[in-house]
């Protein structure tokens, strides 16, 4: 890595922490700390339509499910609180990559309502085993008093939850981006191109599609923990498909072209959602709009828009050479 | 020992039979050309050897190995490759990139000079799909080509090419073929294609072998002539 991208990732991180240390409005804190688990959840809706070129529906699902997870778990103190939090972000991993062994062999609309088959399949069971999940009341959290060497209390709070969620968002990215300039990376990307032409180039196809959704919902699942841990509380509200389709949009406002893409259209979302929410009831037509124009004018989204100025500066630079 | 043989191989779609009992034997290094009007089973064959047609029957074999149940990547390793009748390449990844990961699969080290043998190197940092069309003919040549398999179909590998284009590429081909001592199957509708690089020829009509021979005795067959040569001949 160059020192320059080092930097930048360096720069990118200390953002979270400045704001939470200059920012003394617990609302502005909370908005953030809110709108860093919807790009954690727009990043994996965004890698799978990055790496896959596939859109899915039932993302929610792995944004609810840790919720529900350590709900039904932390009360058996089966192991320590850290080690089931990780272990629910690795299991939702592994059912995803499971589920994805079936689903992924769908292809286009096909896929997107498999996927929506599976979140709502989650939903129906969020509201109906009330036993377990609360049903439509939702399912309260009980934490212990310390998580990963840092108290609750710091955790439930706006500004130590929008220094912790940023960093971990940040991480988040790190690993899409990773992820997505690796050989591997390039060869789903290669298959997401031409699934065929990689077949006959020797590669096997279904386990590397299946692994993007396998990662695609780890990266989801860590959004929806800091949710959890952040609220303390997960209700059938967050698994239902409109969750899923407000990722969607993010992913899309933001550009599936580059890693950092979903997550910058989910700021945009979350800022423009709660700017107009004051003013209109009506906010979702205004997003709407938005939503088309920019896949008419921008299709590339706000990630587009980079190389796009790039190319326009050479452009003026060549004719002023010329 | 031959390189491939095909042994009655039927296949239909619905009620249409695209191939009813072929039998086809390919010796090593050779060029072998498929030729015979469209609907005669050309394409089908090429699509059961390289293992991308499903529901067929009989047997093939790749020196002497029965592949007939092998999945498609599997043929790929161990040595069976393919181009396609529409350009097959990877549109967003650049035309080196593309070639490394072709390289890697078959553990080719030396996947950079592919770019040199194809006249490749000038356009290796370009995206596929950004590269001229005669260029992407070359790139889906290349990429099945990589690692130099000992079996390499080619299914109209000069459709949309230029004659002048046509004719370069049937000289490389032969001389790639020699070289690399790679068993070339090859379906062209071309026929100054085909007689200039075939060793052999096998005619197709209506899913079934109409002749096979040299190009002289192809074009000295009276059915073949009738069927599909025609002026060509």
């Amino acid at each position: 890595m160059s020192a320059g991208r080092f930097l930048a990732w360096v720069v990118l991180a200390s953002i979270g922490p400045a704001i939470a240390a200059l920012t003394t409005s617990a609302l502005a804190q909370s908005l953030i700390a809110q709108a860093t688990f919807s790009a954690m959840f727009a990043l994996g809706v965004g890698l799978l339509l990055r790496q896959n070129g596939m859109v899915s529906f039932g993302h929610a699902a792995f944004f609810g499910l840790p919720g529900y997870m350590l709900g039904a778990l932390l009360p058996l103190n089966l192991l320590p609180v850290e080690v089931m939090i990780c272990a629910t972000v690795v299991l939702i991993g592994i059912l995803a990559f499971i589920i994805g062994l079936v689903i992924v062999r769908a292809h286009g609309i096909a896929f997107g309502m498999l996927t929506l088959a599976v979140g709502q399949a989650v939903y129906e069971a969020a509201t109906r085993l009330r036993g377990l999940t609360g049903g439509n009341d939702g399912l309260s959290l009980r934490l212990p008093k310390h998580l990963f060497g840092l108290s609750l209390k710091t955790l439930q709070q706006p500004a130590g939850m929008l220094t912790v969620s940023w960093l971990v968002m940040v991480a988040m990215l790190a690993i899409v981006s990773v992820f997505a300039a690796s050989r591997f990376g390039i060869l789903t990307e290669a298959i997401r191109d031409n699934e065929e032409r990689a077949r006959f180039l020797g590669y096997r196809t279904l386990l590397p599609r299946a692994a993007v959704l396998g990662l695609s919902a780890a990266v989801t699942a860590v959004g929806g923990v800091m949710f959890a841990l952040y609220n303390a509380f997960i209700s059938p509200d967050n698994v239902h498909w409109t969750a899923s389709g407000s990722a969607l949009i993010m992913a899309i406002l933001g550009g599936s072209g580059a890693p950092w893409g979903p997550v910058a259209g989910a700021f945009v979302y979350f800022f423009l959602k709660e700017s107009l929410d004051s003013f209109t009831t009506h906010w979702l037509s205004i997003i709407g709009a938005a939503l088309i124009i920019i896949t008419v004018v921008f299709p590339a989204g706000l990630a587009g828009l980079v190389p796009w100025a790039i190319a326009l500066r050479q452009r003026e630079a060549h004719i002023a050479r010329a | 020992m031959p390189a491939l043989e095909v042994k009655n191989v039927s296949k239909s779609y619905g009620g249409f039979t695209a191939l009813n009992g072929v039998n086809l034997t390919v010796a090593t290094g050779e060029i072998r050309a498929l030729i015979g009007p469209n609907g005669a089973g050309k394409s089908t064959l090429i699509d059961v050897i390289s293992g991308r047609a499903d529901n067929w029957t009989g047997e093939v074999r790749l020196f002497d190995r029965d592949i007939s149940r092998l999945a498609a990547s599997r043929r790929r390793l161990i040595g069976v490759s393919r181009s396609f009748q529409r350009t097959s390449i990877f549109p967003n990844l650049t035309v080196r990139c593309q070639l490394r990961l072709a390289a890697e699969r078959v553990g080719d080290r030396d996947g950079d000079s592919i770019l040199e043998e194809f006249g490749l190197a000038a356009l290796a940092d370009r995206n596929g799909g950004a590269i001229a069309y005669g260029d992407q003919r070359r790139l889906d040549l290349a990429l099945a080509l990589v690692g130099r398999p000992p079996l390499l179909l080619l299914d109209e590998p000069a459709a949309g090419l230029s004659l002048e284009e046509s004719k370069h590429l049937a000289a490389h081909l032969r001389t790639l073929a020699q070289r690399w001592n790679v068993t070339v199957l090859l379906v062209e509708h071309d026929m100054e294609v085909v007689f200039s690089i075939a060793d052999q020829i096998t005619v197709l009509q209506l899913g079934t072998v109409l002749a096979q021979g040299v190009a002289d005795d192809i074009r000295r067959n009276r059915s073949v002539v009738e069927a599909y040569l025609g002026s060509m001949a």
